[in-house]
């Protein structure tokens, strides 16, 4: 494996009595995308929230770029970019300006020339640009966030349900900009009960099922992971 | 820094935007602009017509015939003070209270010709003056601007995303308070304008900027209080709510539970009791008028026998006038006495409504803002002081042109006929007693030194909400 960007190791965590993260174990390396597949309260977003620093775990490390979110949270979050499920910029400002301020707040100053050309490596049409955003569809406000990832220069994306509401055509797009980023070199986390999109996106998938890692599914030198496979994992998890 | 200022910047462009908020400044501040120039115009009219009508009083009471001069005590005289420069924004009790006096003979009368007492019916409390807009108002006006700041982030979800790109959750609230103050302070440019307007009319800078630097905490408070509520709060109808029942409580009905409780705590007679014990008083003083009333019989005997002589007749002086002057004295005696306990039980009352700037901003800022103008009520208890004085001066001055200017004879038989009514005149040019009044306000140190608590009450409350944002920081983070 390549340098290890995300790695869980026998991360546990506890709501009161109730244990919603049980011994997980993985790791993301360097320009992969990986996959955290599950069922409702399966504990994919507390896993996700743990890598942001929102939830403490109870035992159990969880690290970014080697760094602990329980000791490094800020340093961690000055590198990462996080895709919540519905993204949501600001309405009032126009996709330009919502990169701009964001990008203010992270006290980066980016060129007209560079933010132009994230948005057109996001395929953003030009001809929303300079619209409020309060006017973007649910796509083109996650490539307005991709496309802030990329001027941050993040080096790990952290993704909530990214596909979910997305049209086929959007889900395709969508797909090829996240398989795009990891060659270029970033780590993809994303958490999903999509089975199709992330057996067609991740070079890896781990179900999770009660708060344990229940199975793990690799890309080999297939195209893509065995959506089958996967699939019949996920529903016989369902069906117990 | 730049955080801040970006963010700042933004809350800024969305209100812009969205309108609702840029309305709401720029009704607040119109509505603060057109009540300071209104007030203003007021106060310059009331201010003319004041001295007009004082040189009139006082050219009326000059002009006036031969006569008797103890119906020129009656005539009596009005005295009339200049309020502060600082009250085109702040009337403080001076709306209720009065600015004039009519002074005249056996009577401490109160003041007079007060905006509330003037108004009548419906219009009563319509008047919108620029420190009940600043206090009461204003608050709102933030409310209405910032009950969203934070809780529209959370909604939308903008502010997990700041927060997991890392932003320091004190610069983006910093960001917003800093916007939200200054709102408000657009609302407070009249009042910045008015003091520098009072300054230019000669009140002292150190007064006008205490003045102006209250209001900018009271606004640092306010902002401070929607932005916390806002930051604790997750949904923008729960903040709208808290913040509404806040205002409600910190704004009406807390400072008028303050002097309800000042009134319950310090109960004062009312004013048909303290009348009927004062008239109790006088009863024993005798009537000055009646020269034989028995209470008047040891000062006969001791005037007897100080000039030798049998008969108040043979008296080198007007004995009817000596009583008038002894009895003026007494009953003048009796009437302050009563006076300073009715100002003193005012002032514990105001003293204890006061304590509730502990418990609401809004006291701590009103009353700060009225010793800080010289709107106050030690200052109206001054000016009560100072024109009873000239009062009893200039009545005495009568009474002993009475004593020494008119025969006895004279005065005894003036009501048998026209020429015995006409012999008891003295001559016009002893009406020249009145002294001229001039009421002076308080010095600056004076009304700082006062004021001086009022301002511990709002550090208090600034203090106060550092720790509520610093709260709300841990919480958001």
């Amino acid at each position: 494996m390549q340098k290890e960007m995300i790695v869980a190791s026998s991360l546990c965590v506890r709501f009161a009595k109730q244990t919603v993260l049980d011994e997980v174990n993985f790791k993301v390396g360097q320009g992969e995308v990986f996959a955290l597949l599950g069922g409702n309260g399966a504990g994919k977003s507390t896993t996700l929230k743990t890598f942001l620093g929102t939830i403490a775990p109870q035992s159990g490390t969880a690290t970014v770029m080697g760094m602990s979110v329980t000791k490094d949270i800020d340093s961690i979050r000055q590198k990462v970019a996080y895709l919540p499920e519905s993204v949501m910029l600001y309405g009032h400002l126009t996709g330009v300006e919502n990169i701009k301020y964001f990008l203010s707040l992270a006290d980066i100053e980016k060129s007209a020339p560079d933010i132009e050309q994230a948005l057109m490596r996001v395929a953003l049409q030009k001809s929303a640009w300079h619209r409020p955003m309060s006017n973007y569809s649910k796509g083109m406000r996650q490539k307005t966030a991709i496309a802030l990832a990329l001027l941050r220069e993040a080096p790990v994306l952290f993704l909530d349900e990214p596909t979910s509401g997305l049209d086929p055509n959007a889900i395709d797009e969508f797909n090829r900009l996240i398989k795009t980023l990891a060659a270029d070199g970033a780590t993809v986390f994303m958490v999903t009960h999509d089975v199709y999109g992330a057996c067609q996106v991740a070079h890896r998938i781990g179900l999770l099922d009660n708060g344990k890692i229940v199975g793990m599914f690799e890309r080999k030198d297939q195209a893509h992971i065995d959506t089958e496979e996967v699939h019949a994992a996920f529903s016989a998890r369902s069906q117990q | 820094m730049s955080v801040i200022k970006q963010v700042t910047r933004d809350e800024w462009r969305f209100w812009h935007r969205t309108k609702l908020a840029a309305t709401i400044i720029i009704i607040g501040t119109l509505l603060t602009l057109v009540s300071a120039v209104v007030n203003t115009l007021e106060m310059q009219h009331a201010s003319h017509e004041r001295e007009h009508l004082q040189q009139s009083a006082q050219a009326q009471f000059l002009e006036q015939p031969d006569r008797h001069p103890h119906r020129m005590v009656h005539y009596g005289h009005y005295v009339f003070r200049t309020p502060s420069a600082l009250s085109i924004i702040e009337p403080g009790v001076d709306a209720f209270t009065g600015t004039s006096i009519f002074l005249e003979g056996h009577k401490q009368n109160t003041a007079m010709f007060s905006d509330q007492r003037q108004a009548s019916g419906m219009t009563r409390f319509s008047s919108l003056t620029p420190s009940f807009l600043l206090q009461v108002l204003v608050p709102l006006f933030i409310i209405l601007i910032g009950y969203a700041s934070v809780t529209r982030e959370k909604e939308a979800g903008t502010l997990n995303i700041m927060i997991t790109q890392g932003i320091n959750v004190w610069h983006l609230l910093l960001g917003k308070y800093f916007a939200l103050v200054s709102s408000g302070l657009l609302m407070l440019l009249p009042l910045i304008i008015a003091a520098i307007w009072a300054s230019i009319k000669g009140e002292s800078a150190l007064i006008t900027s205490s003045f102006v630097a209250g209001y900018i905490l009271y606004i640092l408070v306010w902002s401070g209080i929607v932005l916390a509520v806002s930051a604790i709060n997750k949904k923008n109808s729960a903040s709208f709510a808290i913040l509404v029942s806040l205002w409600i409580v910190l704004c009406i009905l807390l400072p008028r539970i303050g002097s309800s409780s000042a009134a319950a705590i310090a109960p004062s007679p009312s004013k048909l009791e303290a009348d009927f014990a004062v008239k109790e008083e006088l009863r024993k003083l005798g009537d000055g008028h009646d020269a034989a009333d028995p209470a008047f019989e040891q000062l006969k005997k001791n005037l007897l026998t100080k000039y030798n002589v049998d008969k108040v007749e043979d008296l080198p002086i007007n004995f009817r006038g000596t009583v008038a002057q002894y009895s003026e004295k007494k009953l003048t005696e009796i009437l302050n006495q009563f006076a300073e306990k009715r100002m003193q039980e005012e002032l514990e009352q105001a003293h204890i409504a006061r304590q509730f700037g502990w418990v609401t901003p809004t006291t701590a800022i009103r009353s700060f803002s009225m010793l800080v103008a010289g709107t106050s009520l030690e200052t109206h208890h001054r000016f009560l002081r100072e024109a009873e004085k000239l009062r009893f001066d200039f009545v005495q001055s009568l009474n002993k042109v009475h004593q020494d200017n008119l025969s006895y004879e004279a005065d005894a038989n003036r009501n048998k006929n026209a020429d015995a009514t006409k012999a008891a005149r003295v001559d016009a040019a002893n009406w020249q007693v009145l002294s001229e009044f001039s009421f002076k306000p308080d010095t600056a140190q004076t009304r700082l030194f006062r004021s001086a608590i009022y301002a511990v009450q709002l550090f208090f409350w600034f203090g106060l909400i550092v720790l509520l944002l610093r709260f709300a920081v841990r919480r958001i983070s």
